[in-house]
């Protein structure tokens, strides 16, 4: 079965923060980008933007800490890990665990949320305009990162020349 | 006001420790760890002294002395439902035991119900004096047998809890679990100290007393010298787990280390004891000593809680060099 991953192309992204929008829009039905389930994270001094998405590892340690199976991998579903709602009781400890700084939690609906590929539609890569972040399958990550090496090698061979 | 960066290589200017759980985690370690410290050392004592004060009320007959030296499943009992009051949705938290398979949260669940209850059981039997129950003596020793195992797992079970969650360096050690029983165990002792003090129970010349009192400095001495091993291990282990120690020892929780831990759980009461010692075992002192102690054992918690620094993320340093926000130490 093909598995699709949500890539990131850091070097593109502009820190317009949109995807936040689109994301807690999708999720929560409110624009609040802080709870939304993708976060950019700044360094203005330095100008980098970096989207922090959920990886989906495969050796998860949400999964493996989460008390009440909330936090479990659906494999027919991108093989990707989802928190369900109705089973989980705030207790944290995923937040705390995920090396990622990932899951986080919900004030308004008192639960832990996190990235669940929107069902399969990603908004953060419908509405990200300058198309910093991908929706791929597994296999093709590589020969996307090739072919965008190769392209930026023929422009700078074009400018030499 | 200009501000040093604290790290040697990076321009970080503050260290942040996690914020997730705070306070009312530490107050659910620190009162089943005393908990079950106390009833350790209490079943110990009611093996080897059984001290016993029959009084009849009602017509029941209670051995109060059995009250005061085994109460500690109460104490555990009293702290759980901190744990609860930290859960987003509080209701639901009888969902905890669902994952025992991979989950240490939901193994100290049923671990923390089974002491709870077995230790509750105990201490019934033990205060009811009946005499057909005081003859079922078999039956209560294995009961107060697989109590104090579940009490050493409970008092364990506070150090895992926090190890088990992996990405913070500072508790991803069997250091951590052996110093919160070592803690458990000296701040038990010193509340069946307190509790056998405050009740009559022992005179403080006696035997027994001065063997307890004894005991709990000896286990104060191996406390700190966990503790230093502790430290000294996380400061060696990772970057972030020396930055969690330099937080605890010379940032911002300063307070917590050298206040709580060092003076009140341990420097305080060990100088407070042998002063008393020398006037001949003073109450007032050995009072004092004690709850300075049970401090202590309440800011040990807080101090490893509120300085747990997370570790870095995989790709950081690959930022970091890419984009040379450290200096490359080869050229």
């Amino acid at each position: 079965m093909e598995e699709k991953v949500l890539v990131v192309d850091q070097q593109k992204c502009t820190g317009c923060r949109q995807c936040e929008l689109v994301c807690s829009v999708f999720h929560t039905g409110s624009s609040n980008p802080s709870r939304s389930r993708i976060k950019v994270v700044k360094w203005e001094h330095v100008g980098i933007y970096l989207p922090m998405i959920c990886n989906h590892c495969e050796k998860a340690y949400c999964v493996e800490v989460c008390p009440t199976k909330a936090c479990h991998r659906e494999p027919e579903l991108n093989n990707r890990v989802v928190i369900d709602k109705n089973l989980c009781i705030g207790c944290k400890t995923c937040i705390i665990s995920c090396p990622f700084g990932h899951p986080s939690f919900d004030v308004q609906e008192r639960v832990t949320v996190k990235c669940d590929f929107c069902d399969g539609d990603p908004q953060c890569v419908a509405f990200c305009y300058a198309k910093a972040v991908f929706f791929l399958d597994a296999d093709k990550i590589q020969m996307a990162k090739k072919r965008e090496a190769a392209n930026k090698l023929i422009e700078s061979m074009k400018q030499i020349r | 006001m200009k501000t040093e960066p604290i790290h040697s290589i990076r321009p970080v200017k503050h260290l942040k420790p996690q914020e997730h759980w705070g306070w009312i985690i530490a107050i659910y370690l620190y009162l089943a760890g005393m908990g079950a410290g106390s009833f350790i050392i209490g079943t110990v004592l009611n093996w080897f002294v059984d001290p016993s004060r029959v009084v009849t009320i009602y017509g029941l007959p209670l051995d109060l002395a059995k009250g005061v030296i085994l109460w500690g499943p109460i104490l555990v009992a009293i702290g759980a439902p901190f744990l609860i009051l930290d859960l987003g949705i509080k209701r639901r938290f009888l969902y905890a035991c669902l994952n025992p398979r991979t989950s240490w949260v939901a193994r100290g669940f049923l671990i923390l119900s089974a002491f709870i209850v077995l230790g509750l059981l105990a201490l019934v039997l033990s205060i009811l004096s009946f005499q057909w129950l005081i003859e079922q003596t078999t039956l209560r020793r294995i009961l107060e047998i697989i109590s104090i195992l579940f009490a050493f797992t409970t008092a364990i079970y506070t150090g895992i809890l926090l190890k088990a969650t992996k990405s913070i360096p500072l508790w991803n050690t069997y250091l951590l679990p052996l110093l919160f029983l070592v803690s458990a165990l000296s701040t038990g002792s010193m509340a069946i100290i307190l509790s056998t003090l405050g009740a009559g129970l022992f005179s403080h010349e006696s035997g027994t007393f001065k063997l307890l009192m004894g005991g709990e400095q000896i286990l104060v001495v191996i406390e700190g010298i966990v503790l230093y091993l502790y430290l000294s291990q996380r400061y060696r282990a990772t970057e972030q787990g020396k930055d969690s120690v330099r937080l605890l020892l010379f940032g911002e929780k300063k307070l917590i280390f050298w206040g709580g831990i060092v003076l009140l759980g341990l420097v305080f009461p060990v100088i407070l004891e042998s002063i008393a010692s020398f006037f001949h075992g003073n109450v007032v002192l050995i009072f004092v000593s004690g709850l300075i102690l049970l401090c202590g054992g309440f800011f040990l918690r807080l101090g490893v809680i509120s300085a747990g620094i997370k570790e870095q993320i995989p790709m950081q340093r690959l930022m970091e060099i890419q984009y040379e926000l450290i200096k490359n130490p080869k050229s």
